[in-house]
């Protein structure tokens, strides 16, 4: 009964993995003077853009970028985007982030300021600009209960696009070392013949994982 | 005896029953009850060698936005802001000057306050949200307005100004509504301390009164 509910388990999970929907993705790179034994003892903060009216770049994007860094080199230390937020409040909201890297000398002047990142021991400063939105849906899909069960019928299709930047700024020479753009997009379908049968196309998980590498390049004395 | 206990005690359980159902009903019907988060993190701020009066009126205190819905079909809104903007400016004075001294009345040449030369009045003049039914955007938004006044111990006006703040947070899933403008009503109220505490210096009528503040200190300091 056991190794039955197991064997069913694998195969969800495989299939689920076969039927996932395609992502076309393009990252370009440009970066200079990395450090070329890693960040060492030093930690690096990735921050999202929010000043934009009209979106806002995901905390859980953030998130993501961060855990793919650090669960391939665990001696990165990224400080925790809230961490860094609450510890330098009120310098880093939408409203007052600096928006060139010229602006850390002046933040750097003030003396609460420069004590905390001293203390945070910050090295570089990541700052991940862009959305994932929905281009387009179209099909339709509907679902019955009745005495005898419930079922749906029909087909849905949406895709997805991802464009994010992630600008790499020295703390300690105040200036720009790097930027790596990425923009992936994807198709995703939804079958539903009684059971519905979702195929995703991972498209915020391809862009997060390939700015999380590319990062990685930069900042890991392994890679 | 033992009989009119039991019927008591049926009597107690019916009444509760009632008041529950009650509840649930006034519950299900009701406005949407939103009581904003009131905490708020230690600013990384220099303070302003200075001692400054605040005063708060009871409205500011109390802040809460009530808003009745147009249609009987549809809830509407109550929420509460007035633990959260004392926490937050609070906050946010404590580490933006060396001393301060809340006040219970407002200045005026009756009841002038010696230990102050300067007082500094907030009030919330607007608040405004948007939820994903009235806009068809997938976000929560939330804006408010405070009017600042600056006077001197007696109450005579130095500085006036109007300041704003926003929050918005995004349509989350297994989020409700009401934690969904709380959640924005706290991201306004950063921005309302952020917008103060990075912005004050820069009103003209504030940097005049700040550079004769600090000409009165190294004048007292400069005569032996």
């Amino acid at each position: 009964m056991n190794t039955s509910k197991i064997t069913q388990v694998i195969c969800l999970t495989a299939l689920t993995l076969l039927v996932q929907g395609c992502v076309t993705a393009k990252v370009d790179e440009m970066t200079y003077n990395p450090p070329e034994a890693g960040v060492g003892a030093s930690s690096v903060v990735l921050l999202g853009r929010r000043h934009a009216s009209n979106y806002d770049t995901e905390r859980d994007f953030v998130q993501c970028v961060r855990s793919h860094i650090q669960g391939k080199d665990d001696t990165i230390e990224v400080i925790e985007e809230s961490q860094f937020l609450d510890a330098l409040y009120p310098w880093f909201e939408p409203r007052t982030a600096p928006m060139h890297p010229g602006a850390i000398r002046e933040l750097l002047a003030q003396p609460a300021v420069a004590s905390k990142i001293q203390e945070l021991d910050t090295q570089y400063m990541i700052w991940i600009d862009g959305n994932t939105e929905r281009t387009g849906a179209s099909g339709s899909m509907t679902c019955g209960v009745g005495p005898t069960g419930a079922g749906c019928f029909g087909f849905g299709t949406w895709s997805d696009e991802s464009n994010y930047e992630a600008v790499i700024w020295d703390f300690s020479n105040q200036a720009e070392v790097g930027r790596i753009n990425t923009s992936t997009s994807g198709q995703s379908y939804m079958p539903a013949v009684v059971v519905p049968i979702p195929i995703i196309a991972p498209v915020q998980g391809t862009a997060c994982d390939g700015i999380g590498e590319q990062l990685l390049q930069f900042l890991s004395a392994k890679y | 005896m033992l009989g009119s206990t039991t019927i008591d005690k049926q009597d107690s359980q019916l009444r509760a029953t009632a008041l529950a159902l009650c509840l649930l009903f006034l519950s299900a019907c009701g406005a949407n009850q939103v009581i904003v988060e009131s905490r708020f993190p230690q600013p990384a701020l220099d303070p302003i060698p200075m001692t400054v009066g605040v005063y708060f009126s009871e409205d500011f205190k109390t802040h809460t936005f009530v808003d009745k819905p147009e249609a009987e079909t549809e809830r509407g809104w109550v929420v509460e802001t007035g633990a959260a903007q004392m926490s937050l400016w609070q906050t946010i004075l404590n580490a933006m000057f060396e001393k301060v001294v809340y006040l219970e009345e407002a200045p005026s040449t009756e009841t002038p306050n010696t230990e102050v030369q300067s007082v500094l009045i907030p009030t919330i003049s607007d608040l405004q949200y948007a939820i994903p039914a009235h806009t068809n955007t997938k976000v929560f938004e939330l804006w408010l307005k405070y009017d600042i006044a600056l006077t001197d111990h007696t109450g005579d006006s130095l500085a006036e100004w109007s300041m704003t703040a926003y929050g918005k947070t995004p349509e989350a899933f297994m989020q409700s509504n009401q934690e969904a403008v709380g959640a924005a009503a706290t991201v306004a109220l950063r921005d309302a301390g952020a917008n103060f505490a990075v912005n004050f210096p820069k009103v003209p009528a504030v940097s005049e009164w700040l550079q004769r503040a600090r000409d009165g200190i190294s004048s007292r300091e400069a005569t032996p």
